[in-house]
């Protein structure tokens, strides 16, 4: 199986610390999602993903790592 | 994985409210069922309806007040892992629920009085319904 990593909270602090909940109204979901997401419990639709790359203007591969092992 | 614990969210809150009021109520309902016995006659309608009054009365309340102390997220709508969470749940209620059904149409045929049939089946669908809350809940609480 693999795993999914993110940039989320880094890029979070790189963006005038934006909060999780700001995070989370911008792309439409609950600031526990975000959270979830932050700490690979969780991994988002596809769709949540490149919401959240368009929030802070980055393609997607520069928020989300994949890596089979 | 980083472990940092998880605040409980609104739908999390609810899907608590649902297992315990369940449990509670219905724990007393049948309760008095196991009580009276299986062939004390009747279906202890008048029971059941205060119990289902006090569910609605009970569940209601409960997620007001809480409402009331979060009312963003409460007017939210379900994000996508609440409706995943819920899917998941669903489906592990029904498995009990299908396999609970089988094994009492079994069973049912060595046990003759209606009464006691119609309680089991009441059982069934209240251990269901407890069995999707509890599921809502900890997936939640693992963070899913």
């Amino acid at each position: 199986m693999g795993v999914i990593r993110n940039e989320i909270r880094r890029l979070r602090f790189e963006h005038g610390e934006m909060t999780q909940q700001e995070l989370a109204e911008k792309i439409g979901v609950t600031r526990q999602t975000v959270n979830a997401i932050e700490l690979g419990k969780y991994s988002p639709s596809l769709e949540a993903a490149f919401r959240i790359s368009v929030v802070f203007g980055k393609p997607l591969e520069q928020v989300f790592h994949y890596s089979a092992d | 994985m980083q472990t940092r614990k998880i605040a409980m969210s609104f739908r999390e809150k609810t899907a608590w409210i649902s297992m315990l009021s369940m449990l509670g109520i219905y724990g007393i309902y049948f309760w008095s069922v196991v009580q009276a016995g299986p062939h004390a006659g009747g279906f202890h309608f008048g029971g059941l309806l205060a119990t289902v009054v006090a569910l609605v009365i009970v569940q209601v309340a409960v997620t007001i007040v809480v409402a009331i102390f979060s009312p963003r997220e409460a007017s939210a709508p379900r994000d996508e892992r609440d409706k995943l969470i819920e899917l998941r749940a669903i489906r592990v209620a029904y498995a009990g629920l299908a396999t609970s059904v089988a094994l009492a149409c079994f069973f049912g045929a060595f046990t003759p009085p209606i009464v006691f049939n119609t309680n089991a089946l009441l059982f069934i669908l209240v251990t269901a319904e407890i069995m999707r809350s509890a599921c809502q809940v900890i997936q939640y609480r693992r963070g899913a």
